[in-house]
């Protein structure tokens, strides 16, 4: 399909750039941390509370961690009207969508891999067994946020305040995968699985089918950055 | 070409509007009894409700006119959107206000995070953002489509934040002795039912009204901009 | 009866806000119609200065 391939060819430019210069990747993954000891010292963090707080911190930390990506996330393209060329090529724009959406899903995700764990051990949580479920559930989130979130960043591009207008369009927007990626994340800490959250878990993955339908649709359309 | 509301029927338009409105004032404070429960402070449902479905009706519109402008990148769906849009935030940000009013004497407290008055919480802050983002975009054109797409997706993503905001209040009921969710619909008598009708079509008409205005008042700004432009200023 | 209080003040917010907002809409209107006005005249001057 020649929509996959160009995707993956510009997912492939963007991540080997990356790579080398590890710029992105760095200062989210660090921020996230921050943001954990800070929150430590914020909410004096006792065993007994961590458990229940567990969820909304740390989505709380990556909600913050992938803005910081997301405003970063054209970057690339700024100079040399690399944006203009790519938009003025034959490629599909669908794809460019795709492409940097995937991007910062797997920049998010590889914070995730980390800070997850990390969290664990900081806060000497004793239970490990809910933590591949849990960050399953963290990377359906992921998706909505990354989806909702490159959109805006492509239409926000030329904005003044960038940094905080993009947050302040995209958090309300954001609430339904919020809820649903904690209550899903606290009922896998309570009973070590899905339960009585499964609605929530429908509601986030109609959420990502939803805005990635649309996000293509309308980058594909409508996108003049 | 004009495609506005003509001058005279604008007119008439507030005139009929202004008529409702007295009606539903005179039927919402004296006419209508008191509330069984909630006594007097039940009329300040006389406006919230017709409020938050105004304010929805604004939603759909700039939805109507963001999917037009992208469509058919006629400034005039632009200049829709964009009215609707201020106009709604002014309808959601006096719904906030009456709501919380009419929490004080019912539950005892300006402000709880109830559903109804979380998600309109949350509608302004969509209205808001739409707002910001228009204002932050120099040109034009960007503006125009940048809000289009903002309108579009906030307006889908609207369902899922109800959704996602009702289930939050409903699984999760607090411990606490207040009621938020206690629909004023219990014991209502018809002359209430007949002066939340008036006091919705006097609202919807009023906002209708402004938005004819508000329109009109677009299409002359961008008229004068194209002269300047034409006119080398 | 206190809660008259809250009625005259949620009632006096609301149609004090929409007045308000009609009287800053019907300024803005006026300015515009004058600058359009304004503007008309100009160009009628400039279409007779050029015959």
């Amino acid at each position: 399909m020649k929509l996959l391939r160009q995707t993956y060819l510009l997912l492939r430019k963007d991540l080997v750039l990356e790579l080398r210069r590890r710029e992105s990747l760095l200062t989210m993954f660090f921020f996230g941390t921050l943001l954990l000891f800070v929150f430590h010292f914020s909410f004096d963090l006792v065993p007994e509370k961590v458990t229940e707080m567990a969820p909304a911190l740390l989505w709380l930390a990556f909600l913050f961690t992938g803005t910081l990506g997301l405003t970063q996330l054209f970057e690339a393209e700024r100079t040399n009207h690399c944006l203009d060329a790519l938009l003025l090529s034959p490629m599909d724009r669908g794809a460019l969508f795709l492409a940097k959406t995937c991007f910062n899903i797997i920049l998010m995700v590889a914070v995730e891999i980390v800070v997850v764990p990390l969290f664990w051990i900081l806060f000497n949580l004793r239970s490990w067994e809910g933590v591949p479920l849990l960050l399953g559930v963290a990377f359906l989130g992921t998706i909505g946020f990354c989806v909702l979130g490159t959109l805006l960043s492509g239409v926000t591009l030329k904005a003044r305040a960038r940094e905080l207008l993009l947050p302040l369009v995209l958090f309300p927007l954001m609430v339904p995968v919020i809820l649903a990626t904690i209550r899903c994340m606290e009922a896998i800490l309570r009973n070590g699985n899905i339960g009585d959250a499964v609605p929530w878990l429908r509601l986030l993955l109609g959420f990502d089918v939803i805005f990635v339908t649309v996000g293509i649709l309308i980058f594909d359309w409508a996108i003049d950055v | 070409m004009q495609t506005t509301v003509p001058k005279n029927r604008r007119g008439y338009l507030g005139a009929l509007a202004l008529i409702l409105v007295i009606v539903g004032l005179y039927w919402g404070l004296i006419h209508a009894p008191p509330d069984a429960y909630q006594g007097n402070a039940q009329r300040i449902m006389y406006l919230h409700i017709p409020s938050i479905l105004t304010a929805y009706l604004s939603f759909f519109l700039v939805f109507v006119g963001s999917c037009l402008y992208l469509w058919k990148r006629e400034k005039r769906d632009d200049i829709l959107a964009y009215s609707a849009a201020e106009i709604g935030v002014l309808f959601t940000a006096l719904t906030i206000v009456e709501g919380s009013i009419w929490g004080k004497p019912t539950w005892g407290v300006w402000w709880t995070w109830d559903a109804r008055l979380t998600l309109t919480a949350i509608l302004l802050l969509i209205f808001v953002g739409y707002l910001m983002l228009r204002s932050l975009i120099e040109e034009e054109s960007r503006a125009a489509s940048a809000a289009a797409i903002l309108g579009i997706i906030g307006f889908l993503d609207i369902p899922l934040i109800h959704m996602s905001v009702y289930w939050w209040r409903t699984l999760h009921q607090p411990p606490s002795i207040l009621r938020p969710d206690k629909a004023p619909w219990d014991n209502i008598h018809p002359a209430m039912l007949t002066a939340l009708a008036i006091n919705f079509f006097a609202f919807v008409l009023l906002y209708f009204y402004l938005l004819s205005l508000r329109f009109r008042l677009g299409e002359m700004t961008e008229e004068i901009k194209t002269r300047r432009m034409d006119r080398g200023r | 009866m206190e809660t008259w209080g809250y009625v005259f003040l949620a009632y006096g917010i609301v149609w004090g806000a929409l007045l308000l907002y009609l009287f800053s809409l019907k300024r803005r209107f006026r300015r515009a119609e004058m600058e359009v006005a304004e503007l008309s005249s100009a160009e009628e001057l400039q279409k007779h200065a050029q015959k």
